[in-house]
């Protein structure tokens, strides 16, 4: 290896030290500290992995899918490098290899490397790093003001997608953004989705309804929520690509269960003990990945059973002298992914206390029009029994649920709306959190629970 | 605000048409916001709102209506409905000479003038107001505040937003909405942000402008009943705005704070 690269791993330990020490997650500052010193410090280290490398893009459920995918194989006894707090830029792909990386030589002992990637990211960490598959879960409309619009996010991912070197791409093909971009490319694709009817539609933004190949409206047969469904283009033969695995016989509830059907052989029988029909996207696209690298799945359900959602996404704390009140931590960062999160919460129909914490960080996107598109009218709902809202824009939280004519208590900060509702609340609470503010929901959570 | 309108002599006696404007394609930054305040705003007076939702393909008719939004979408999504809309040009000057309320935002703005020039060749616009856009890099994002000193009847606090735009609109001898206190405005360059037109409010502040600015939406409301009833909204009961006025202040002393906003 090279001395440069030694010294950039080096850099990379000492900053993740000092992260520690001073009680940070350290997920990008020792990524920012090693690329300083060496700015390819990805490539080196991304050679030593021994069986794969699979990176996951997409908008919303990055973080689960890639987790739920390290769970599978680190089950299995694999050794995994990943990112899986969610660090996604540049900065923690670099991270994960460099605090991973051993020894004098700096050698990475890993057979898998399992990174979620940011959209605007995925051109510069490609450049370094050669993967097997990605996985694309959809584009839904996110963190505008950072992109510009959502068209520019396509375009970011779309260059990263057409310059790498050969893989196979493994798409959520219900989204006809993603379905698009995959075609464009000469990759293999490799397609999942849901070829039945199974929630009644919901919210009523769409973006992405028209033909990218030609700008006439998209034909559905139906939708499952945002622009996901059945569709295609009766103008230029644009359609939905044929599904490799197939998700039918779905149930949300009172956890999730489905078949998956692949041809040439008997459909395959899901559980997980999570909530939201987004999941059933998640766990499909693990699968896929794992039929198409040739990996076993003959424990997936089982594995699936342990599996504990990390870091806010649907993270379950139990607090109380008993553990008998029940918080439930969940990302919510954008209209698709908050219109999801209503869905499964209103599943759940006993008595329930809600937060709900917006910031505008940069990290957040300091833009949070995306509020109005939400169907927050679903939260008139007679188990909801308090609301609460928090955060930088806590005001127009709250403005926007009066223009819903809900009313909602504001609280100083998301420790404080926490303890009020634990106090007085009815012992089942659900905090919905967008990005920055979602490690200090979770630390405080943790701390609560030991 | 749940009160029972049963004996209340306003209640479905005023009504006001809104015509929102192809919302299929152009709701990129939470239009559906500045719907949703109109229509409470009428609501809590007593005032029938009656939203259309006027997609592609619908035949649009401006004979009954009392307020149009026109609002933004992406720069593909904006040349399908600006090819849409040059069939409807005639009406939609008739509909502006006349009086009516519109509030075209963004993308929508955009189209009111003469053309917006970009990389991949010129947009006709609707020539409905004397300005024009070039594209302009890099894009202008933030948020932003305006001093609120060319609306005739309004209330004299501030009005805030966000705006994220690659187009530098230059509105000549037009009034703007607004002189930029923080934030770019129209181009970056004149402190003007916006225009206004006759009844035409054109800015690039999106999505819910109107919830934390309830004086521009009331002046929205105002023209629009003066129109077809000639009443004032001062006739009707009065809101209790102190948590719009608390979130717009919010974002003002935002930039009076040594942090940046
Ligand atoms: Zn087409």
């Amino acid at each position: 290896m090279r001395p440069r690269t030694l010294l950039a791993v080096a850099a990379a330990k000492a900053a993740l030290t000092a992260c520690h020490l001073s009680g940070r997650p350290g997920s990008s500052l020792p990524g920012r500290a090693a690329l300083k010193i060496d700015p390819h410090i990805i490539a080196p280290l991304a050679a030593d992995i021994r069986r794969g490398i699979i990176v996951t893009c997409g908008t919303n459920g990055k973080t689960t899918t890639n987790n739920l995918l390290c769970s599978m194989l680190e089950a299995q006894g694999y050794r995994v490098v990943s990112n899986r707090l969610g660090a996604n830029m540049v900065e923690g792909v670099a991270a994960a290899f460099a605090t991973a990386a051993k020894g004098p030589l700096g050698y990475l002992d890993a057979d898998f490397a399992c990174l979620e990637v940011d959209e605007a990211s995925a051109a510069r960490v490609l450049q370094d790093l050669y993967p097997d598959c990605m996985i694309l879960t959809g584009l839904f409309r996110d963190q505008l003001d950072r992109y510009g619009e959502i068209d520019l996010t396509m375009k970011a991912l779309e260059k990263a997608i057409l310059e790498a070197p050969d893989m196979t791409l493994v798409i959520n093909a219900d989204d006809p953004l993603t379905a698009y971009l995959a075609k464009k490319s000469a990759h293999r694709i490799v397609s999942y989705g849901v070829s039945e009817k199974v929630t009644e539609n919901v919210d009523v933004i769409r973006e992405g309804r028209f033909c990218e190949n030609c700008g006439a409206p998209l034909r559905y047969d139906f939708y499952h929520f945002s622009q996901l469904g059945v569709y295609c283009c009766p103008a230029c033969g644009f359609e939905r690509p044929q599904i490799d695995y197939d998700a039918s016989g779905i149930r949300l509830s009172p956890q999730l269960s489905f078949d998956v059907k692949e041809s040439g052989t008997a459909p395959v029988k899901i559980s997980a003990p999570l909530n939201g029909f987004y999941n059933v996207y998640n766990i499909l696209a693990v699968y896929s990945v794992l039929r198409e690298m040739n990996l076993p799945t003959d424990r997936f359900s089982e594995i699936l059973r342990s599996f504990r959602p990390q870091f806010g996404r649907g993270e379950v704390f139990h607090l109380g002298t008993n553990g008998g009140q029940r918080v439930l931590l969940n990302l919510a960062k954008n209209p698709a992914g908050f219109n999801q999160n209503i869905s499964a919460m209103l599943q759940d129909r006993s008595p329930k206390d809600l937060i709900i914490v917006i910031n505008d960080n940069a990290q957040d996107g300091r833009d949070v029009s995306w509020l109005w598109d939400v169907d927050f009218d679903r939260l008139a709902d007679e188990t909801i029994r308090s609301i609460t809202v928090s955060g930088l824009r806590a005001l127009d939280m709250q403005l926007r649920l009066k223009y819903v004519e809900i009313d909602s208590e504001r609280a100083p900060d998301v420790e404080k709306a926490i303890d009020e509702r634990l106090k007085d609340g009815c012992e089942n609470l659900y905090v919905l959190v967008n990005y920055t503010a979602l490690y200090e929901a979770h630390k405080y959570l943790e701390g609560l629970e030991k | 605000m749940n009160n029972n309108r049963g004996n209340d002599p306003y209640y479905n006696r005023y009504r006001l048409n809104i015509v929102h404007l192809y919302p299929d394609l152009l709701n990129l930054y939470g239009d559906r916001g500045n719907i949703q305040c109109m229509r409470m705003r009428c609501k809590w007076r007593g005032i029938d709102a009656q939203v259309t939702e006027c997609n592609l393909d619908d035949h649009l008719s401006l004979a009954s209506a009392d307020i149009v939004l026109l609002g933004g979408g992406s720069d593909r999504e904006q040349q399908i409905v600006c090819t849409r809309l040059q069939k409807i040009r005639q009406d939609l000057r008739d509909y502006v000479e006349d009086g009516g309320s519109l509030l075209a935002i963004c993308g929508g703005y955009q189209l009111l003038g003469h053309y917006y020039d970009t990389a991949d060749g010129r947009m006709e616009g609707l020539s409905l107001v004397d300005l024009y856009t070039e594209q302009g890099s890099p894009r202008l994002i933030s948020n932003i505040v305006l001093k609120n000193e060319s609306l005739p009847d309004a209330l004299p606090y501030e009005i805030v937003g966000f705006e994220n735009h690659g187009g530098r609109t230059n509105i000549g001898s037009n009034t703007p909405l607004g002189r930029v206190l923080y934030g770019h405005g129209n181009n970056g360059k004149d402190a003007c942000e916006g225009v206004l037109y006759r009844n035409v409010i054109g800015t690039y502040l999106h999505g819910p402008l109107l919830p934390k600015n309830p004086h521009v939406c009331d002046l929205l409301l105002q023209r629009a009943l003066y129109r077809k009833y000639g009443v004032s909204l001062t006739d009707f009961p009065a809101l209790d705005d102190s948590l719009e006025r608390e979130a717009n202040r919010a974002v003002v002393s935002r930039f009076h704070s040594p942090l940046a906003p």
